[in-house]
């Protein structure tokens, strides 16, 4: 397990502490509001009961009662202080919930004695804060409460009955009635009551413990539930970025050690290793490792498909973990790999279709690591990184056929030019003028079908750069800062005027710097290209508004017909205006920076009077501030 | 001054190093010329050229700079220059110093990059250069 992971499980932990504690906040505020109602609703209630009965000392129940209020103020102003406390704590929560039944048994024993002791209807309330402590504070602290009960109700009936403390009338029975008191064993009609109310009071403390007991677990294996689906978030997470990264690598080798290295940290282990079949299909070589020994690397190089059952298994999916290395000879290197501290390790072969192309590997120290769901997880990876891997293979076949062709359809070409050069430079004998000008056309016309090429080519590899690269943050204007010089220096040739308004506090935008730079030299050089001698180029980036910056040019050029301007984005499209001003060009730049503009997600537009001039601007979106999330 | 150096033509297009030859000769340059890497390099065995005019895509992709890192590897041939002939010079440029560097070491034993089509007044002028910067040294 990495770091991250671990303390993510330390945040469950104390996640699941805060769970419970919360509830005991509740629970203690509640008491004290429950305490207001019960001794205000009292105080009322015995100054009606003796009006009607007379019997009840009224004014020592009220001073009692009084008491409680007094120390539930108490009790209010030390709960606000322990609101702003520390809320992890749980001590203070704990000696607090004590003190409050304390308190109160301390409170309503005297009151149970003055109201009729065992007759007195009070002793309910006993029951309550048996509850009560069962609910808030440990098993062995509600038993303690309950234990005090019978101890403290018999202690007074014992004194009472030894004429120690004065026998008090009881409640609801009239003014002359005044209950007799028996001592236990003279008295038949109240031992049963007593020790009923008992047992009712310990099955109770019983019930609230054990169900909250079970509650607890219930909550636990709830928050376990969440914390692995919180860890397979973070896996699926990390796997998507994994994805993303070799989605973004431009060769075979960078993008395989992108996925070692992520392989090893997302499945938690130090050691992982790709190998890969040679041109002949019959060893398996290492590609790629992370974490694996130099030795071993030259050791296991080249595991012969054809000698090894293991291999095989491998390649044909059949076996995926290996739980336990050295107890068979599983590989043919079992030295090796103890020496490398392997112990169990899951291979899977990297397919696409039934293609084999390898095989992937993570391995762990300890002997049966690897779950049955860890082996699903390294399935999904390994099969995500096959098909990267086809699609770089692709990409790279393609891109190597389009070099391959653009060199072969050049080389003649450039041939031609230089012998043509040759002649033109009078190296072969005189030439006369008339040769001369035919030649320059040749060359001309040649240069020309040489830019075709370049661009097409161009064209084609910027099309698969566009679908590789990652956008992130790029401040647009130190891409177009560095522009200005040479294009003043090319505008000035042709005596163009060029400025640049660049506001330099303008946010990054979400991009890369090799399209933004695509763009705008496209942008500006046609613009440049298409203006008259003595004409003006204006270069802007500014701000459009809270989304987006705005790059715009505009030129005092050619213009463009209304005809044509739906037109301009397409290939090889090249106004009849523009071909009469300038002979070059391939009708390719315009196309690349639309396509721009479609990768960045951005807008484009054109405003173009014939003769007048033409204004391109373009609305790049700003680039989010990094998020949290996406750090993960 | 220069009448009468050795320079090395190394391409595989036939039609090329002969229009080079052409343009040489007429400074009066004792040319010799290969048509690939290997060829080339028992060339430069049987007598080491003043110059070497390198084609950079030959049968393989690098096969010019091949021939250049095992050049710089000798130590007898380290300091002949070298003029590298590409389609792709601005790519060469760019990326070139980069790609190679690591494989060629920091001694970059490529004098200069020329695009093809070669204009014979620039290779010329390339040529007096290198002469220039040699008595220099």
């Amino acid at each position: 397990m990495t770091d991250g992971l671990h303390m993510q499980l330390g945040d469950e932990l104390v996640k699941e502490q805060l769970f419970f504690r919360k509830e005991l906040r509740e629970r203690i505020r509640w008491l004290i509001r429950l305490r207001w109602i019960a001794a205000g609703s009292s105080l009322v209630a015995s100054w009606l009961v003796y009006y009607q009965w007379r019997t009840l000392p009224v004014v020592t129940v009220d001073l009692i009662l009084l008491f409680v209020l007094l120390y539930n103020l108490g009790f209010h102003f030390i709960w606000r202080r322990l609101q702003t406390g520390n809320p992890r704590e749980v001590k203070p929560l704990t000696i607090f919930t004590h003190a409050q039944i304390i308190c109160d048994f301390s409170a309503l024993y005297p009151l149970i004695y003055f109201t009729g002791n065992l007759h007195s209807p009070l002793l309910i309330f006993l029951i309550f804060h048996v509850i009560l402590s069962g609910m808030l504070l440990s098993p062995l602290s509600c038993f303690l409460y309950c234990f005090s009960v019978p101890a403290v109700l018999g202690g007074l009936v014992t004194l009472q009955a030894l004429e120690i403390l004065p026998i008090q009338p009881a409640m609801f029975h009239g003014p002359s009635w005044v209950y007799r008191l028996y001592v236990p064993v003279d008295a038949p009609d109240m031992v049963p009551f007593f020790l009923l109310f008992v047992a009712a009071l310990f099955i109770t403390a019983f019930l609230v413990t054990s169900l909250k007991l079970s509650l607890r677990v219930k909550g636990r294996a709830l928050l376990q539930v969440s914390k692995a689906l919180d860890a397979g978030n973070v896996k699926l997470r990390a796997l998507y970025k994994m994805v993303t990264e070799m989605g973004g690598c431009v060769s075979l080798q960078p993008l395989m050690d992108v996925a070692t290295r992520n392989a090893a940290r997302i499945m938690g282990v130090d050691t992982c290793s790709i190998k890969l079949l040679d041109d002949q299909r019959e060893n398996l070589i290492f590609a790629s490792t992370f974490g694996l020994g130099e030795e071993y690397k030259k050791n296991s190089r080249g595991v012969k498909v054809a000698g090894n059952p293991i291999a095989q298994k491998i390649m044909d999916g059949t076996l995926s973990v290996i739980g336990k290395i050295g107890e068979k000879d599983y590989s043919q290197y079992p030295e090796d790999i103890r020496k490398e501290g392997i112990a169990s390790m899951i291979c899977l072969p990297l397919s696409v279709g039934k293609t084999v192309s390898g095989i992937f590997c993570v391995y762990s120290a300890e002997p049966g690591t690897f779950s049955e769901d860890d082996v699903k997880f390294f399935s999904l990876m390994t099969d995500l990184t096959a098909l990267s891997m086809e699609n770089l293979k692709r990409d790279l076949d393609k891109s190597w056929f389009l070099q391959k062709a653009a060199h072969q359809l050049r080389s003649p070409l450039n041939t031609v030019l230089s012998m043509l050069n040759l002649i033109k430079n009078r190296y072969l004998g005189p030439v006369t003028p008339k040769q001369a000008t035919t030649l320059d056309r040749s060359v001309k016309r040649l240069q020309i079908l040489g830019d075709v090429v370049a661009d097409l080519l161009n064209l084609e590899i910027k099309r698969m750069d566009l679908q590789k690269v990652v956008l992130h943050p790029v401040t647009a204007a130190s891409v177009l800062n560095p522009l200005r010089e040479p294009y003043q220096v090319l505008a000035a040739e042709k005596h163009v005027d060029v400025a640049f308004d660049i506001d330099k506090s303008l946010p990054p935008v979400l991009a890369d710097e090799k399209l933004v730079d695509d763009l705008f030299t496209n942008l500006i050089a046609n613009a440049v290209k298409y203006t008259p001698v003595g004409g003006a180029v204006r270069v802007t980036l500014s701000r459009e508004n809270s989304k987006h910056v705005r790059f715009q040019v505009r030129d005092t050029g050619i213009g463009i017909t209304p005809d044509d301007l739906p037109c301009i984005f397409t290939e090889f499209f090249r106004s009849a205006n523009a071909r009469q001003f300038e002979e070059e060009g391939t009708g390719l730049g315009l196309v690349v920076v639309k396509e721009i503009m479609d990768r960045l997600k951005g807008t484009i537009s054109v405003k173009s009077t014939l003769g007048e001039g033409t204004c391109f601007t373009c609305r790049l979106p700003i680039a989010d501030r990094p998020s949290a999330n996406e750090d993960n | 001054m220069s009448a009468g150096k050795d320079i090395l033509v190394i391409d595989d297009d036939r039609d090329l190093v002969d229009t080079l030859r052409i343009v040489l000769e007429s400074k009066a340059y004792a040319v010799r010329t290969a048509y690939d890497g290997q060829d080339g390099f028992r060339r430069i065995e049987e007598k080491i050229p003043d110059l070497i005019i390198l084609d950079v895509m030959m049968a393989t992709v690098t096969e010019g700079f091949d021939l250049a890192c095992i050049l710089n590897n000798r130590p007898e041939y380290r300091d002949i220059p070298i003029i590298m002939v590409t389609s792709f010079p601005k790519v060469m440029a760019e990326t070139g110093p980069d790609t190679f560097q690591h494989i060629l070491g920091e001694d970059w034993p490529v004098s200069i990059f020329i695009e093809k089509p070669v204009d014979p007044e620039k290779l010329l002028t390339a040529i007096e250069d290198i002469w220039k910067e040699k008595d220099e040294t």
